[in-house]
């Protein structure tokens, strides 16, 4: 057996089914085992940034690692924003890249990249294999450091000549792992736990605030049990949206810049915050230092670097949030929140959305909320970036799906392989993509990949004409000084439907939408469907 | 404030690389740095000196924790530790001054490794404060060449 063979070997026994990636001479020995394989099947993508983010869309669905392959030199350069975007949203990838013959290494020979180097801040560790006898090891240290504590991505590169090595001991798959400097905390710390219902109980209007960390931890419905038992209300982020159910009464919305203005209400009134699984990064919370001076918050988070790097002084809990969660339905917390839920059921009601929509074209937020009230109860939303983004999040309506996007680094070109990535792992789910027509133009060449595997994906393009956001950005900050945003016309998306055996559908006014919406989500094969949106529709 | 780390690590490739990154990366000062092999082949130990506010030493010390090659993380207490640093700094010197260099030695306890007619080569191994009060004494020889070593330390009992 060569390393190549025992990788996917490996792959066999970590239960994967699906690779997303693109060939080349420096992983062509992978292929080559791969194509053997009975189990595992390939995805051809169409650019490996994409392979990437195909990978996340299957991680955050499966709730598992999942694996993208590329090549060296470019292949594996282009990976590298991929790999950043799983990094920042903390998901479970496996790169696998090739790279040159090991005595070539360090001769800048063709193709050859410093993956590991180039890598470095974007991946939670990093592997450049040199013996086909560590293969076993690497594999099962690499699934394991993607998959607990914070979540991430992990790269393992392989030089050809490596991938062609016999290994010289029988080949078997370690069932345990023992990594010295990697021991991660799951349980929160006894003492640190009781000062947490100490403080709860001390409250008044205690609030959660729910992260993308909740999600990635399997932890909404320990999360929601623990809200509903002591009747304490919830928002969450961006990355925490799906969190809680939109018909949840006890859960206010999405916080932030673009998020319900009552949610910001209720983090300002608030006496407790307990944010789980959060980074309060500066779109959820502008000014951070604000906030600690006026009220107490606890921080429960895996990573314990978490705590205080954003926000402190505060009463930190280091953990996994569902053992923590369970431990907390136990506590004996007893506090009577009548009057701040209340308080904040007025506040939701009296708070006046003081945006104005375009007469022309179709109203954004109104197409989020038809759309998401017509999509399945268990469908996958996955939002692009741009102003899309922030409709998308403001006003999807959660029932018992997913929405996915990318809060952190805030890839542009995301939903299109993202949702093809969640199809192809739960391929009786409705998943529908969500992107502006700048986004859209970044990865509309994964439409082949969707084509050619018969991908039954959805894909709305909030269409513009404009660099939404950036233009908006302009508009306010630049005297609507609108420089390099315009995409004009382009491209025909008719075209493109047809070009990629797509059904097609458009819609350019609030009257006809949901019978379109209807029509776009019934039909049998991948579509596209077009809303036309005036330019001048702003987010905030 | 002053953080003084003391950081056993996996003795492979790329770890130094990794922890220097992680400095740079998020606007860490590195006062100094100190490597090598400890008594097991597999492991290296790194003192690592830095400034910074409370909050950028706590952080220093999640970050250095949260890498995967990274065994321990001890933050020590100056007052509680030993430190010690070497330095060998070259020192313009001729016969008429020569006298009072090896004297001003002598008084800290610096050897003499090497003497030619214009200058003077001397070792010096000592706490980091009087490696610094040393340099000051022999500035007005003129310092032709100096090489530290970097704080490496260790918690006394």
């Amino acid at each position: 057996m060569n390393a190549a063979e025992a990788i996917v070997r490996c792959l066999e026994e970590e239960g994967i089914t699906k690779i997303f990636g693109i060939p080349g001479v420096a992983i062509a020995p992978f292929y080559e085992a791969l194509y053997h394989s009975e189990t595992i099947e390939q995805v051809l993508m169409r650019q490996e940034q994409n392979a990437g983010h195909a990978a996340s869309g299957y991680a955050r669905i499966s709730r598992r690692p999942a694996v993208c392959v590329t090549s060296s030199g470019p292949g594996a350069t282009n990976l590298i924003t991929a790999l950043a975007t799983a990094y920042a949203d903390s998901i479970p990838i496996i790169a696998i890249t090739g790279q040159v013959e090991s005595h070539l290494l360090g001769r800048d020979v063709f193709q050859e990249a410093d993956m590991r180097g180039a890598t470095e801040s974007f991946v939670k560790y990093s592997y450049l294999v040199q013996n086909a006898d560590d293969i076993p090891r690497i594999m099962k240290e690499a699934f394991y450091i993607a998959s607990t504590g914070r979540k991430g991505p992990v790269l393992i590169d392989i030089p050809a000549d490596v991938q062609r090595a016999q290994l010289k001991k029988p080949f078997t798959y370690p069932s345990e792992v023992s990594i010295r400097g990697y021991k991660p905390n799951t349980r929160g710390n006894g003492q640190q736990m009781a000062k947490v219902v100490e403080a709860i109980n001390h409250s008044k209007k205690p609030l959660i605030v729910a992260g993308g960390g909740v999600i990635l931890g399997n932890g909404e419905k320990l999360v929601t049990a623990f809200c509903e038992k002591n009747q304490i209300p919830l928002v969450t982020t961006m990355m925490g949206v799906g969190v809680a159910a939109k018909s949840n009464p006890l859960y206010f919305g999405m916080l932030g810049n673009n998020g319900k203005p009552y949610a910001n209400r209720a983090v300002a009134s608030s006496d407790l915050l307990i944010v789980v699984g959060a980074r309060i990064a500066d779109r959820a919370v502008p000014r951070p230092e604000n906030l600690e001076k006026s009220v107490k918050v606890i921080h429960i988070d895996i990573d314990s670097a978490e705590i205080g790097k954003n926000l402190g002084p505060t009463l930190p809990l280091v953990g996994d949030v569902c053992e923590i969660f369970r431990e907390l339905l136990t506590a004996d917390v007893h506090i009577d929140t009548t009057a701040w839920l209340s308080s904040l059921e007025e506040m939701k009601h009296s708070t006046v959305d003081h945006r104005k929509f375009s007469e022309l074209g179709v109203n954004p937020m109104l197409m989020v909320k038809t759309l998401t009230e017509k999509m399945e109860d268990d469908a996958i939303y996955v939002a692009d970036v741009g102003q899309n983004q922030l409709w998308s999040a403001d006003n999807y309506v959660m029932k018992q799906g997913r929405f996915l996007t990318t809060g952190g680094m805030g890839t542009m070109g995301y939903s299109i392989p993202a949702a093809l990535g969640a199809k192809l792992c739960r391929p009786e789910a409705q998943v529908v993509a969500v992107c502006g027509d700048g986004s859209f133009q970044m990865s509309m060449n994964e439409l082949a990949t969707i084509a050619v595997n018969h991908v039954n994906v959805k894909v709305l393009v909030v269409k513009n004409r404009y660099l939404g956001l950036v233009r908006e950005y302009q508009e306010k900050h630049y005297d609507s000084h609108y420089s390099g945003v315009r995409l004009h016309d382009y491209p025909k998306h008719e075209k493109i439907a047809e070009a990629y055996d797509m059904d097609y559908f458009e819609c350019s006014d609030n009257e006809s939408l949901p019978g379109v919406i209807d029509q776009f989500l019934a039909s049998g094969r991948a579509s596209l469907l077009v809303c036309n949106v005036d330019s001048a529709n702003n987010t905030v | 404030m002053k953080g003084i780390f003391s950081v056993l690590v996996e003795n492979k490739d790329g770890v130094l690389s990794q922890i220097s990154g992680l400095f740079a990366r998020r606007g860490f000062n590195i006062d100094s740095l100190a490597v090598g092999e400890t008594d097991k082949h597999d492991v290296s130990s790194m003192t690592i000196v830095s400034t910074g506010d409370q909050r950028t030493i706590d952080q220093i010390e999640k970050h250095l924790n949260k890498k995967l090659d990274v065994i321990k993380v001890r933050r020590l207490d100056e007052t509680k530790s030993i430190t010690l640093e070497m330095m060998l700094i070259k020192v313009s010197c001729n016969l008429n001054n020569r006298a009072q260099l090896i004297e001003l030695c002598s008084c800290m306890g610096a050897k003499m490794m090497h003497v030619s007619a214009k200058n003077m080569t001397i070792e010096l191994h000592a706490a980091p404060d009087v490696i610094e009060e040393f340099i000051e004494l022999v500035r007005s020889f003129g310092i032709l060449e100096l090489q530290r070593t970097g704080t490496i330390a260790m918690l006394k009992g």
